[in-house]
């Protein structure tokens, strides 16, 4: 899997030292995508990651995780025990040639091996360390116990997402978590930006310096519309289903398909928005009367009455098709209306094909490849960032990074003896 | 007297961006070049059709004359940091001049509908051989390149195709909640920003410039997590599971109502160590005796009746009083807030100091949300260089057009009065 990718070669020779659990694993494998050799130290008993589903088999074999591997692609494995006393020489080894390290975890953890970090930066002044925490090293929250879920409350996404109130203003349902960990996709964002303003920096002033990133606050930054209405106006916003939660109701988006799909079909309610759909029910046969005197007449009477029974129309138009098929009907009308489809669904579709956004990796132990989510742009042809490999085995990279640091057979055996790695 | 030390360079000290973006996705990601040092410089025009709509997007900030451009909440958040300048592309005057600004910028971000910069021939072909060194970060929905390089896009449409959409929500029959804001405007920014900072690390060892095709669709796919790999596995389609765990066995793992109308607690149950001490915190209800409940395989097997009941228990309860007791116990417990709370009550935020008051020249000093990760050294600022809110339309052309492009005042009153400025 050798990659001529235009980025994928920006953080060549940059080498991070990736501790901690799984909330700060994400980072790497962007930072892996730029071309920087990432090194998971994962201690003997792997990652947590490994832990989390779902699995390629029923056993639940570490080994076999889809969440460790789709978190630790085109990364090295190495199983050195990080706070082991005779893990040390090792890591003072490790960080000294080290570029970044990217720690994750509670608090308390992260701040006990930071004056480890610290101690590394006065042999490397070029080290750049990012601890990934759920709300930074300080403040009266800094020891709260946080999963994605209660990021996703406490951080304010969920109280914009959701669905819609009762007719009379009161919620039956509860304020909904997107699901596939977004708190710590957006914390990992964030980290790779710091991460990467450092390297910038770095190259000015020849300096390292530590980030402490919190969970909370990137959660926090992101969502929208909400914290300007109340800062601003003094109002909050209301989730409604499948559309922008605000401060009054607004018309449905999501609209079912004849194959009993959804799409999101919104309008901005404008004259170009009539004609088209008119166009559209005509093409399909259906028949309406938004050319008709009447509803003229309706729309002069009562424009939110005459919104209404267009809606409604277009929900018999949506009704007609098959998702797939309003989408690229819409879309050729100029309308932003699209599919809603299943993740996998874009695997096999000719557009990200032709522009590379997923990348088969081999999975030996399924006998065949999957293919991995790994870029988000293209050079105008090719995808801009790709793996040069999967995610490790456990420990697969032990010996050849501790021989690369100057470890002899003889001591990385004595580790092994006193239980470091 | 001691000399003090010379005050250290921000990352992007000396990076000029040209900043043709509009509404949320692009702003983002220039508004994070700005707090890391780039003298970014947003290019407006202000008839209707070119008129960035976040400007007159609510909440506005009140007072003031009803028709200005200037009061928009959202807008003063998402371009804090930046310089202002107005331009008028449809003119050969106008395209004359911003090919003088590119020849001395390092970034083009831009995110106009596909086709619009090769209409005014300003594509990458054409402005590379100006700036050899450019990065050029085209932003649209789908990408330029590929099958839908023609389809249109904004957030919800992006969210809907990517996947994000359908795995937000309770399963069928119910609809998908989705997402209650345009996330991707967020990640886009993220990953807008990422691909830059990349790109200019890339340029500092290689003295290259490049052209980045960056896809809306794409940073959802890309966080579409573990779906993709786990319906190739097992051949299934994705579905989603409302508040749910599906990556481990934690039960219960949900929102639930408290005290107060539409006030919700997070909780998530990791262990039977986690259920004893939530069945002492709420007062072991004869119903936790349940044998179901006695193992986590039997609670998540029984997830049903146990949110029913946990409801139950909550729904009486303060919730940030529940909270704090759950996380005494060691419980991940976290109220569902409101843009209001994250406002008034977030003591951790309050105590990081996450907003930032920044001057508007119109509007006065609002607080603007800052950046996520505390730095020890790199100075970092989300007010950039001018150190304040976003600029008024073309507030700095006076400075700009004669500091960068040495105008003087008389040719730029006569630029002003051709309607070139």
């Amino acid at each position: 899997m050798n990659t001529q990718a235009l980025l994928s070669s920006a953080l060549a020779g940059t080498i991070v030292l990736e501790c901690g659990d799984e909330r700060g694993e994400f980072a790497g494998v962007l930072l892996a995508g730029f071309g920087a050799e990432v090194i998971r130290l994962e201690g003997k008993h792997g990652s947590n990651s490994r832990r989390l589903g779902p699995f390629t088999t029923p056993d639940r074999n570490p080994e076999h995780s889809l969440c460790f591997s789709r978190y630790n692609l085109g990364k090295k494995s190495v199983s050195l025990e990080i706070e082991h006393p005779a893990a040390r020489e090792a890591l003072v080894r490790l960080a000294k040639q080290a570029d970044v390290i990217v720690d994750s975890g509670e608090a308390a953890t992260v701040a006990r091996r930071l004056e480890f970090y610290r101690e590394m930066q006065r042999a490397n002044p070029r080290l750049i360390v990012c601890t990934i925490t759920p709300f930074g090293l300080d403040g009266p929250y800094r020891d709260l116990k946080m999963t994605d879920l209660t990021h996703l409350a406490l951080g304010g996404v969920m109280a914009s997402c959701g669905y819609d109130p009762q007719a009379d203003g009161t919620y039956d349902t509860p304020p909904i978590a997107p699901e596939m960990w977004q708190a710590y996709h957006i914390a990992n964002e964030y980290a790779v930006i710091a991460i990467t303003a450092a390297l910038n920096f770095r190259e000015l002033t020849g300096e390292g310096d530590c980030i402490d990133l919190s969970i909370h606050e990137a959660v926090s930054t992101c969502t929208e519309v909400a914290i300007p209405t109340y800062i601003y106006n003094g109002a909050v916003v209301r989730r409604q289903t499948g559309r922008h939660a605000a401060e009054g109701r607004t018309r449905p988006w999501l609209r079912r398909t004849s194959d009993g799909r959804y799409v999101k079909a919104f309008l901005f309610w404008g004259g170009r928005d009539v004609r088209v759909i008119t166009e559209m029910l005509n093409e399909a046969g259906i028949e309406h009367d938004l050319e008709s005197e009447s509803y003229r007449e309706l729309h002069r009477r009562s424009p939110s009455e005459a919104q209404a029974h267009f809606s409604a129309m277009i929900d018999r138009l949506v009704a007609s098709m098959t998702a797939e098929e309003v989408f690229h009907r819409a879309q050729a009308k100029g309308l932003l209306w699209a599919s809603v489809r299943y993740p996998e669904e874009n695997i096999d579709d000719p557009h990200f094909q032709a522009r590379g956004t997923f990348q088969a990796i081999d999975h030996p132990e399924l006998g065949r490849a999957l293919s991995y989510p790994v870029s988000v742009a293209t050079d105008g042809k090719e995808r801009v960032t790709d793996f040069t490999r999967g995610a490790p085995r456990l420990g697969e990279h032990t010996l050849e990074v501790l021989a690369g640091v100057g470890f002899s057979a003889v001591e990385i055996a004595a580790l092994a003896a006193q239980g470091a790695i | 007297m001691a000399q003090s030390a010379p005050a250290r360079p921000r990352p992007l000290e000396g990076v000029r961006v040209i900043d043709l973006t509009k509404i949320v996705a692009g702003p983002n990601a220039t508004r994070m070049l700005a707090t890391m040092g780039a003298e970014v410089i947003r290019v407006e025009w202000h008839d209707d059709r070119a008129l960035d709509l976040l400007r007159g997007v609510r909440p506005l900030a009140p007072g003031g004359e009803a028709d200005s451009v200037n009061r928009s909440g959202l807008f003063n958040n998402i371009n804090a940091g930046k310089y202002g300048i107005t331009l008028n592309m449809n003119l050969p005057q106008g395209r004359d001049l911003f090919k003088r600004l590119i020849a001395d910028a390092s970034v083009l971000c831009e995110n106009y509908s596909p086709r619009q910069m090769e209409r005014w021939e300003l594509g990458y072909d054409v402005l590379s051989k100006i700036n050899p060194g450019l990065i050029y970060l085209q932003i649209s929905g789908m990408g330029k390149s590929g099958t839908y390089n023609a389809y249109l896009s904004v957030g919800p449409t992006a969210q809907a195709l990517s996947g994000l959409t359908h795995m937000s929500g309770f399963p069928e029959p119910m609809p998908p909640a989705g997402w209650g804001y345009s996330y991707l405007d967020h990640s886009t920014g993220y990953y807008g920003a990422i691909l830059v900072l990349a790109a200019l690390l890339r340029r500092r060892r290689t003295g290259r410039g490049c052209y980045i095709d960056l896809s809306q669709t794409e940073t959802g796919i890309m966080v579409s997590g573990t779906a993709t790999l786990e319906a190739q596995v097992t051949g299934k389609p994705t579905d989603r599971h409302g508040n749910r765990m599906q990556a481990a066995v934690w039960a219960p793992h949900g929102a639930y109502p408290c005290r107060g109308i539409d006030e919700w607690i997070a909780i998530a149950i990791q262990n039977d160590e986690q259920w004893a001490a939530l069945v002492a915190e709420i007062g072991a209800p004869d119903w936790t005796r349940d044998a179901r409940f006695n193992s986590a395989a039997g609670r998540k097997a029984n997830e049903d009746e146990l949110d029913r009941l946990m409801a139950g228990a909550t729904k009486n309860a303060e919730r940030y009083d529940l909270m704090n007791r759950l996380q005494r116990r060691g419980i991940a417990a976290a109220a569902v807030q409101k843009a209001d709370d994250r406002c008034e009550r977030d003591l951790q935020l309050k105590a990081r100091d996450y907003f930032v008051p920044l001057p508007h020249s119109e509007i006065g000093t609002w607080d603007i949300e800052g950046f996520p990760a505390k730095f020890g050294k790199v100075p970092i600022d989300v007010g950039g260089l001018p150190h304040r809110g976003a600029p008024m339309m073309g507030e700095d052309n006076d400075a700009i057009y004669r500091d960068l492009l040495g105008l003087t005042p008389q040719e730029i009153a006569t630029l002003r009065e051709e309607w070139v400025i």
